[in-house]
């Protein structure tokens, strides 16, 4: 053992004069540049396909498959506290593509944990959250009949999809599924890593014989790196556009934009705050219901009024409630949301 | 202190120095003569080795002068399987050797987890060693919001690090986070620790990993050609078995360590500080202004500068007084009055610093790394956003301040700041006040503190 040892020593002495025909070092870093995987696996994997870098790829990729296996078995024991959620919104609802003047709503917020932040701030999960984030809004499919829109996704569900990439949705990576994609960031960072929950909502575009409804979409991250739409803490919304106007109104690009503000503004103060509900109990006033809160976070103008009150007004200044029609309830309703917090849900071991 | 120091090792030298002269004259005089008897002839070896056991007495001697040694705080950053607890464990191990440290066990380290669970995440300098010229606090690194945390608070503070990576890993992809860490909090020279080369059969890769690791370096600006890598595996150390890539190549770390990564300057070494808090005028003497010094050394009859709140210049140290007496000298940690020549009471204000001069400028634009209390820690409950405007407390000062997002920030006026953040923001003051890189203050609300920071960068 430690003859062996002192070769190695006296090697490595003289590496600059051996002769090398094992794998090349420079093929080893080209190979790392490329996937990033571990220096042993890269020297691996050119061993084994005979210095040929196209080769080694592919032995790779085929290894991933056991070792990545292995490794994801090796860390399965530890905890995961750390990570980001995603949001990923594909149809934002009624209005939101310019021109069509009515949209269904398909998005999706997912928590993909890690153990240090080290790793959730790297580039590499960053990118892995948003295609599945991309991945589960695309394949999202809700249950009707249900009361709620917002519904969790089964996770094994999601693990078996084939992983679509959000940056380049041409780019064909059929072989990959989520749960592989996952298993090979494993490998690569070395740390446990896990899809801790996802929340779909995906509806039809509303009919037009009611055209006086709208459903929209609201997100806010909070605490991003990399990409803005992913944070520690996240919301997503739906929200509800009631009005006779609706249709003229959504027509028009400034009542739009005024209309993202508010839906930026309301999903910001659902993280900003500490919200629970929508309402509180009729009678009872409290602070972790969402329309009793002062709308401090409200764009441009925050306010010590409440976000009910604020909302109102609003209806009442963008004319989607004219203030002579006594009958007529419409407005902007937060339907549902979804707060989540990085780590709140993960058991500690 | 230091000059102590340096007195004892040069005495225990120079005792060295004599004893060897005494035996040499010994050996010379018994080559001249050879009748002497065997009596002294057996003495010389005996000398020879009271020679060689002189060493060891003269490191014992200055183990008991640890308080002496200048202090660094050095910490491990790397993955959570590449050995940094294992690491931390063989310096102390190799070091306890020779008095340097108490060996403190894998287990012993590893208690942060438990603590980091009770919502302690960094307790900070829990290791310590020693080496023949510094004294280590040591800490670890878990997390990088923890850590910054930790630092913009003032509970942990790294000095330097060691980033430790696996010789059979090679970087990985969050080492870059690693060094951007590094970078952020403000350690400017690193060491690396290539661990558990014994895994590896090729030298080849480590040639490799060298290679690698010093281009990464190189991209973050830090000096990659000169960096000091060393290749060794802490376990064997900890087993204390292969000294050549164990116990020695610990040895090399922590003396990488000595000469590579800089200490940081000691209060009394930086330039005059010592912040206003009251101004007297005592007649027949003059303008009294009185503070604790903060740091640097000044002496009677110097020149100093006062700076802050609008004020701009300069005037003499005509006096130094503590307690009633008169000093001619006053240094870091003395609470002082200084008597200013020339010097009108209304001049000088509470918020203002008397500096040595060209030491400091007065700004009012600075971008600080700011941690923002949660409501546990008795901050705020609620979010805010650009153009929030709470107190600044900097020393004695205390001045409104506007804080905005950093310019180029992608929608700043949608985004929001939350109790528990750590976030960089650029400070609007509505006075100036002197201040520099790395000065510390505190953000108040309503009589709360609301947050704490660092300042980062000065813009104006």
């Amino acid at each position: 053992m430690l003859r062996t040892r002192q070769a190695t020593v006296s090697a490595l002495r003289f590496y600059s004069t051996a002769a090398s025909e094992k794998p090349s070092l420079k093929l080893v870093a080209e190979l790392r540049k490329r996937t990033e995987v571990s220096i042993t696996k890269a020297r691996e994997a050119l061993g084994a396909s005979g210095n040929d870098v196209d080769a080694a790829l592919e032995w790779l990729q085929k290894d991933l498959a056991v070792s990545g296996a292995k490794k994801a078995a090796k860390v399965e024991g530890r905890t995961a506290g750390e990570g980001l959620i995603g949001v990923s919104v594909l149809s934002g609802g009624t209005g939101a593509q310019k021109g069509t003047g009515r949209g269904g709503v398909r998005a999706a917020m997912v928590e993909l944990n890690c153990e240090t932040d080290f790793v959730a701030r790297n580039e590499l999960f960053g990118k892995l959250l948003a295609d599945i984030a991309h991945t589960a809004a695309f394949i999202a499919e809700t249950d009707t009949n249900s009361p709620s829109y917002l519904q969790p996704m089964p996770l094994d569900l999601l693990h078996d999809a084939p992983l679509l990439s959000q940056t380049a949705p041409a780019q064909s990576r059929s072989t990959s599924t989520v749960g592989s994609a996952i298993r090979d960031t494993i490998s690569k960072v070395g740390e446990k890593i896990s899809l801790q929950r996802v929340a779909v909502v995906a509806r039809e575009p509303i009919p037009l014989t009611q055209s006086t409804l709208g459903l929209r979409l609201a997100t806010y991250s909070h605490g991003s790196v990399n990409l803005p739409s992913q944070g520690r803490i996240a919301s997503l919304a739906l929200l509800t556009l009631r009005s006779p106007r609706l249709s003229t109104l959504l027509t028009t690009d400034a009542f739009r934009e005024e209309l993202e503000k508010v839906e930026r503004s309301l999903a910001r103060q659902i993280v900003g705050f500490d919200t629970r509900s929508i309402r509180a109990p009729d009678g009872t006033t409290e602070g972790t219901a969402l329309y009793d809160q002062p709308f401090m976070m409200m764009a441009g103008a925050p306010s010590d009024d409440s976000v009910r009150g604020v909302l109102d007004r609003w209806a009442r200044a963008q004319q989607l409630v004219l203030d002579t029609d006594g009958t007529d309830t419409g407005g902007l309703e937060v339907l549902e949301f979804e707060k989540w917090t990085v780590g709140e849900t993960v058991p500690s071991s | 202190m230091l000059r102590t120091q340096l007195t004892t090792s040069r005495a225990a030298a120079r005792r060295l120095y004599s004893s060897r002269a005494v035996s040499q004259a010994f050996a010379n005089s018994c080559r001249r003569a050879p009748l002497v008897g065997p009596s002294l002839v057996a003495s010389s070896p005996a000398t020879r080795v009271g020679t060689r056991s002189a060493p060891a007495r003269g490191y014992a001697e200055a183990a008991k002068f640890s308080r002496a040694k200048p202090h660094m705080n050095i910490g491990t950053i790397g993955h959570v399987d590449h050995g940094k607890t294992t690491l931390t464990a063989a310096i102390t191990k190799v070091l306890s050797s020779h008095g340097g440290a108490k060996f403190t066990d894998y287990a012993q380290i590893d208690k942060a987890p438990e603590e980091k669970a009770r919502g302690i995440t960094i307790n900070s300098a829990h290791v310590e060693y020693e080496t023949e010229n510094r004294h280590y606090g040591h800490i670890d690194c878990p997390g990088h919001a923890d850590y910054i945390k930790n630092m913009i608070t003032g509970a942990a503070q790294m000095d330097g690090a060691i980033i430790v990576v696996s010789a059979t890993d090679g970087q990985m992809p969050q080492t870059r986070e690693h060094l951007l860490l590094a970078r952020q909090v403000g350690i400017k020279k690193l060491v690396v620790f290539i661990n558990k080369v014994d895994q590896i059969s090729d030298p080849e890769m480590l040639e490799l990993v060298d290679m690698e690791m010093r281009d990464l370096l190189s991209t973050y600006n830090y000096d990659g050609d000169n960096t000091p890598i060393v290749m060794g595996s802490a376990l064997a150390a900890l087993d204390g078995r292969d000294p050549e890539i164990g116990a020695n190549k610990i040895e090399e770390l922590v003396k990488a360590c000595d000469e590579w990564l800089e200490l940081p300057p000691r209060d009394l070494e930086k330039p005059f500080l010592m912040p206003v808090e009251d101004v007297f005028s005592i007649s027949g003497r003059g303008t009294v202004a009185t503070g604790r010094v903060e740091r640097g050394v000044a002496t009677k009859g110097s020149e100093v500068e006062i700076v802050g709140l609008g004020a701009h210049f300069k005037t003499t140290l005509t006096g130094i007084e503590m307690f009633h007496k008169e000093l001619d000298r006053g240094e870091a940690g003395d609470n002082m009055g200084a008597l200013l020549r020339g010097v009108k009471r209304e001049q000088v204000r509470r918020g203002q610093v008397i500096i040595a001069p060209g030491s400091m400028k007065p700004v009012t634009k600075f971008q600080a790394q700011i941690y923002i209390l949660t409501k546990d820690e008795g901050g705020r409950y609620t979010p805010f956003m650009d153009n929030y405007r709470p107190q600044l407390f900097l020393r004695t000062a205390d001045i409104t301040v506007g804080l905005h997002w950093p310019e180029g920030t992608v929608d700043a006026s949608e985004k929001m700041v939350m109790p528990g953040d750590n976030v960089e923001m650029v400070c609007d003051l509505v006075h100036d006040v002197a201040a520099e890189v790395g000065s510390r203050f505190t953000l108040r609300e309503g009589g709360k503190t609301i947050g704490t920071g660092i300042v980062t960068k000065i813009l104006a």
